[in-house]
């Protein structure tokens, strides 16, 4: 019993936050939400023209379908024309997802904003057709909602999907929505499909209003960019004060996600189509990543050993205050042309100067390390990344801050040459990274002098203690009796 | 005092003299060593640090399994996907030699906390080891000479292109150790047979026992301590020395060696092993009868022992004759056949003899690979006639049986080159000993004249005079009575017996010059020669080419990689790869992909199938490829670019291969043209052009070239134009250089149709829906 009188305030602030939604603080006066479809990451930008209905409105509530929550990987609040993300809650419910956006400031009645939200979805488009034969085109299917959700009344509301290349094959004509529609569902222009305008929807967060018109609307379009996906992504970042450097190791698995090769591949078709400058849009001759500028002793192998072809170009270091003003280039070609369905696993490394992404706080005494999460392949979703930040022998105080929550994050030791006791090292796992994720992981740490000292003291204790061997073996005498000359 | 023919200091102790001798020593030893493993890092820094040809790969992949399983996992090791269906008991087939030093040296190293990577360990053992050979080869040309001479050899060996050849980094073969194993094994009975002492014998018998684990070649050794123990004998030269040396090393190395698996009871039921036994029983009965001659001083009864010896010894060889004919011996294997008659293999056992390095050497590459040192080698080889000890013998045996095996077969070039170096750094040091000697001979005035010509042909004659005495003299400088400095002493005691006066030897600076110019000469232009051998001919990978981009800039050449990759991150786990043998270690170690056959070799029926298959025509190969599960097939092609070593070119052997089994199916003179020739241009035999190998080779390559005639760039021979149609395979994937091409073989038609048919309906089809349609269409106007 008493567990039930006391779940009765909780049960009361519920009430009280859907009764607040239900009640409509605000109203939107238009919301557009834009989608850029690409191979495995769409970009998706929904704004929203808010007017207040109360005094005091600080908390606005966005709303996204289970279906796209599901794929969407990013989720950023913006005040349009600011640079601040705006802090975020999200609340599940069975068909979607409510997220509570805290607004920097109270709005009073009448007083309008523009709110952007800012989503990046993977893995959500499939290549339709599931197969292409190497001279065939690639064609993708992206579908999404026809409506954008939202606890309060809408007053007009536009979908727009936009492909790269001009050339959409085919979209679904939503149903059952004349009463919202003004002169037409749909809208086709070159490479854009607008939904919309639907006008006078009232707050469509609720169950019935998804049973009766949400649907879902799909489009068929060329994409002539190949559909990259990173299966898995393990980064190993290795910090060393005696050698003043920073190396990174990425091991990649890089899979092309596009349309199945239909047949075989053709050395003969490909090299014509070289040729010719006419590639197989699902297909990947070649990569360009984006490196820390200032670095140094790349490398780029695979199971079987170094690959040769491959051209890097260094940025200098920028000067002290001022990094990654420019960035390396590296071009990797992989060993084949990398065809749709196909993978290629290979690794990636390179040494940094400490100085450019370790800081000394004299005062605390502490240092502060910067890692990047990842370094983007362009167009490509991460799946799964495993982050290991190696940390000097001996260091301690060690604290980690992260942009945005991993999956897990676990403290481990990492002894390699040198070692007597091990590094502290730190794993971090990630799922499903895009282009946006590419932000630092920031440790801080301390490492007392007798740390640095261990190294230079074990291995002289090494050889010390093998010449202390040597010289006492050599006055050992073992023989048996006198010894005898032999001629 | 003698006079001298330049100063030498005259106030040095002798302890500083030593003290300097032994340091310079070692600083020599330390940069011997460093050239060794330097020279032979051209691959990694020409190429990078990867396993190079095709036994490499077996034993690096080997090496894996050893260091991610440990040795007992290893030893059990059954391999389902070499030799497919049959698959391969690796544990049992191997010598384990290599991969456990590799094993053990990574293991030692991750416990000191230095997680060095297993292929780098691979990768660098060979030169790491040749290191030791260096110094293994010093040891034993110091007991046959001296010290300098010992330098010389460690020199010598350290880079001598004959043994770089399979030493470089890289070259991660049996091979790579077992030369230092060998030379130091002969080092210890050398020192077993001087001194006598059990420890050496058994030290010999320990390293005979690595040397078994490690390399087939050890029979080499089996051979040579008995025939060196049988030449001593026969020259009367037994002593207890020679008793003690080499029982203990026969039993404890006999019996240590039957513990490697792969080796078994081959040491006392095989012929390459009988020799070893035999002279172990001849020298209980030599001991035997020593013994009795000491206690009995009957001319008669002497007389009778020497009797039932050569009885003893005919009964002996019967009794072996008998055994092996009975079957309980077994007989030569065909590759020592072949050791004797070099045709023997390539009329019997055409896959031996399909191997280069199974060709007999041709004469220029004793040049190639010992430049100076060959013709230096006879005049070394004399200089152990003159002076004879028991070690000399060794010698002189090893030096004749090593040369006429390296005139059998190309690889064996390797047995013979510590020999070479040795024989070579005893002649090359006895020269430096009498030029560098400054000792004036007392001669009066008159003759000088005559020894003008001494620098001429005066060579052998000084130094074998000089060489004969020194070495003794030269274990105790200090009993000598130097009247002058210790450095004059030190050559005093080389100088021949003192008291006697020098009636030959070397006058002034000018002669002395002229020779010692000549020889530092000869050794500069011997480095320089070792050095362009080994970086132009020995450290190319052959898994990488590279060829010269029009600027001068290296273009590697990576289809293999390409290929073995993409069949290993795009092909299912299981699909079975069929290849020519040669490919099979490549293709487990790069692509891990089962294989039908690999250069293991030891299922000829299984290669000649393979072989059968590849010169078959499509429908006969078809059923063999779906009996074996075969889902690739890799042929490597190098009519675009170039590459003269493609399956094209080693054709012939795989249809000699496939006639030793199948003589009735496959006939070699059906793929020749009429007036005998080996063509693929129009005029190739129907055989030829209707044979798998053929097809794969020239599918659409006709039409790369477009209405260009198209020309093969191996065989300098034109294409024909008609296309090929592969009905049972698919072209699946072929490298940037046309060197690798991958073919699938098809599945089973779904409606049971013949493959042929079914795709001469599937073509045919297409022309017959496009009649129709224009009908329909009329139609419907």
């Amino acid at each position: 019993m008493a567990f039930k009188w006391a779940s009765i305030p909780l049960f009361i602030l519920l009430w009280s936050t859907s009764a607040s939604c239900a009640t409509s603080d605000f109203e939107n006066t238009a919301i557009v939400r834009s989608a850029e479809l690409g191979g495995s990451v769409v970009h998706v930008t929904t704004t929203y023209s808010v007017r207040a209905l109360v005094d005091n409105s600080k908390t606005y509530t966005v709303v996204l379908g289970a279906y796209e929550r599901s794929k969407t990987s990013w989720i950023e609040a913006k005040i349009k024309g600011q640079d601040k993300a705006l802090p975020t809650t999200e609340r599940a419910e069975s068909d979607y997802t409510l997220i509570d956006v805290s607004l920097p400031t109270a709005l009073s009645t009448n007083k309008t904003l523009n709110l952007v939200l800012e989503t990046v979805q993977t893995h959500a488009t499939v290549p339709w057709p599931a197969t292409a034969a190497q001279t065939e085109e690639q064609k993708l299917k992206y579908g999404t909602d026809l409506f954008v959700l939202s606890p309060y009344k809408t007053l007009i509301q536009r979908t727009k999907l936009r492909s790269i290349a001009p050339r959409i094959v085919a979209h679904t004509e939503p149903q059952g929505v004349d009463k919202f529609a003004g002169d037409a569902l749909v809208t086709k222009s070159g490479s854009t499909i607008v939904y919309g305008p639907y006008s006078n929807i009232p707050p469509s967060a609720n169950q019935n209003f998804v049973e009766e018109y949400q649907q879902r609307v799909e489009i068929q379009y060329y994409l002539e960019q190949p559909v990259l996906e990173v299966t898995e992504y393990k980064r190993a970042v290795e910090v060393s004060h005696w050698g003043a450097n920073v190396n990174t190791q990425d091991e990649i698995t890089l899979h092309n996600a596009g349309p199945k090769l239909k047949g075989h591949f053709s050395r003969l078709e490909h090299q014509v189509q070289s040729y010719t400058r006419k590639l197989a849009p699902h297909l990947l001759p070649a990569l360009q990543l984006n490196l820390p500028a200032g670095i140094r002793n790349a490398y780029y192998y695979d199971q079987i050993g170094n690959v040769s072809t491959s051209k890097l170009r260094v940025a200098p270091l920028g000067p002290k205050g001022f990094p990654r003003s420019q960035q390396s280039v590296l071009e990797l070609k992989p060993r084949y042309p990398l065809l749709g369905g196909w993978n290629y696993t290979f690794t990636l490394g390179w040494d940094a100067p400490l100085e450019g992404s370790v800081s000394y706080n004299k005062k605390t005494g502490a240092y502060t390390l910067a890692v990047p999460i990842l370094t983007p392949v362009p167009g490509s979703v991460v799946n799964n990344e495993e982050l290991t930040i190696i940390l000097p022998e001996g260091a301690t105080d060690v604290d980690f801050a992260t942009p945005f929550a991993p999956v897990s994050a676990t403290l481990g030791t990492h002894v390699t040459y040198l070692d007597t006791v091990g590094r502290p090292s730190i794993t971090l796992r990630y799922e499903n990274l895009t282009l946006k994720h590419a932000q630092e992981v920031y440790v801080t740490y301390k490492v007392p002098f007798t740390a640095h000292l261990r190294k230079a003291v074990s291995v002289a204790f090494a050889f010390f203690s093998l010449f202390a061997v040597a010289i006492i073996a050599r006055r050992i005498d073992l023989s048996i009796g006198p010894k005898q000359k032999v001629q | 005092m003698p006079s001298l023919a330049y100063p030498v200091p005259t106030d040095l102790s002798p302890t500083t003299v030593k003290n300097a001798t032994s340091f310079l020593k070692i600083v020599a030893l330390a940069l011997i060593s460093g050239a060794a493993i330097a020279s032979r890092l051209f691959a990694v820094i020409n190429f990078e640090s990867i396993i190079h040809e095709f036994d490499p790969w077996f034993n690096y992949r080997a090496t894996k399994v050893l260091a991610a399983k440990g040795f007992y996992e290893f030893w059990n090791w059954f391999d389902p996907t070499a030799w497919y269906p049959l698959g391969r008991v690796v544990g049992g087939t191997v010598y384990p030699g290599l991969m456990a030093t590799s094993g053990v040296i990574y293991n030692v190293l991750r416990a000191l906390n230095l997680p060095v990577d297993i292929r780098n360990i691979c990768v660098l053992l060979a030169p790491g080891f040749s290191a030791l050979t260096a110094w293994a080869t010093y040891l034993f040309t110091t007991e046959m000479k001296n010290e300098s001479a010992g330098l010389l050899a460690a020199a010598f060996i350290g880079i001598v292109p004959g043994y770089i050849s399979r030493s470089v980094a890289g070259s991660y073969d049996n091979e790579a150790i077992a030369i230092f194993l060998l030379m130091f094994t002969f080092y210890c009975w050398i020192k077993a047979l001087k001194t006598g002492s059990a420890l050496y014998g058994t030290v010999a018998a320990v390293f005979y026992f690595y040397m078994v684990a490690a390399w087939g070649g050890y029979v080499f050794i089996t051979n040579m301590i008995p025939l060196h123990a049988l030449v001593l004998m026969l020259m009367g030269r037994f002593s207890h020395r020679l008793y003690v040396a080499y029982c203990s090393w026969y039993v404890v190395g006999t019996l240590s060696s039957m513990q490697v698996p792969f080796v078994g009871f081959q040491p006392v039921s095989t012929s390459e092993h009988m020799g070893a036994l035999g002279v172990f029983g001849l020298l209980q009965i030599v001991a035997f009868t020593d013994l009795v001659k000491s206690h009995v001083s009957s001319q008669n009864f002497q007389k009778l022992l020497r009797v039932s010896l050569v009885a003893a010894g005919i009964l002996g060889a019967s009794a072996f004759a008998f055994l092996t004919y009975a079957g309980k011996i077994a007989p030569w294997t065909g590759r020592f056949y072949s050791l004797w008659d070099t045709g023997y293999a390539k009329k019997y056992i055409p896959i031996i003899a399909s191997v280069s390095e199974h060709q007999p050497t041709a004469w220029p590459s004793f040049f190639m690979d010992l430049q100076m040192l060959i013709f230096i080698f006879p005049a070394g080889v004399i200089l152990c006639f003159k002076e004879l000890r028991d070690e000399h013998l060794f010698v002189i045996i090893y030096a004749v049986m090593a040369s006429y095996f390296a005139g059998v077969m190309v690889r064996l070039m390797l047995t013979l080159t510590p020999v070479v170096c040795v024989a070579s750094a005893i002649a090359f040091s006895s020269l430096l000993d009498v030029y560098v000697n400054p000792i004036e001979p007392d001669v009066p005035a008159e003759e000088a004249p005559a020894v003008e010509a001494v620098p001429a042909n005066g060579v052998t004659e000084t130094t074998t005079t000089t060489g004969g005495k020194k070495s003794k003299k030269a274990d105790k400088p200090a009993a000598v009575q130097a009247s002058g400095s210790a450095l004059s002493s030190l050559f005093a005691a080389k100088s021949p017996g003192k008291g006697s006066k020098r009636t030959t030897g070397i006058f002034g600076l000018d002669s002395r010059g002229v020779v010692l110019l000549n020889a530092i000469w000869m050794l500069a232009y011997f480095v320089f020669h070792c050095t362009w051998v080994t970086s132009v001919a020995y450290s190319s990978p052959s898994v990488v080419l590279a060829s010269q981009n029009q600027d001068g800039s290296q273009h590697i050449i990576d289809d293999f990689r390409e290929a073995y990759y993409w069949l290993r991150q795009n092909t299912a786990e299981d699909a079975v790869v069929m290849s020519w043998w040669d490919y099979g270690y490549q293709i487990a170690g790069m692509a891990d992909r089962p294989t039908l056959v690999d250069n293991n070799t030891w299922n000829n029926t299984h290669i000649a199938t393979v072989g059968k298959a590849m010169s078959s025509s499509e429908e006969k190969a078809y059923p063999i490829l779906r009996k074996h599960d075969v889902e690739y097939v890799l042929v490597i092609f190098g009519g675009l670019i170039g590459y003269s070593g493609d399956d094209i070119n080693k054709f012939l052997w795989m249809v000699r291969i496939a006639q030793g089994v199948w003589p009735d199916e496959i006939q070699e003179s059906n793929y020749f043209t009429p007036r005998g020739e080996y063509k693929i241009d129009e005029n190739a035999s129907k055989t030829m052009k209707e044979s798998l190998m053929y097809k794969m080779s020239y599918y659409r390559f006709a039409e790369v070239f477009g209405p260009q005639q198209a020309v093969d760039r191996v065989r300098q021979q034109p294409v024909p134009k008609t296309p090929i149609t592969l009905d049972y395979l698919d072209e699946a994937y072929t490298t940037e250089n046309w060197i690798v091409r991958i073919y699938q073989v098809k599945k089973e038609d779904s409606l049971g149709r013949d493959l042929k048919n079914a795709n001469a309906f599937a073509t045919g089809k297409k022309g017959k829906k496009s009649k129709p349609q224009p009908r329909r269409r009329a139609l419907v106007a």
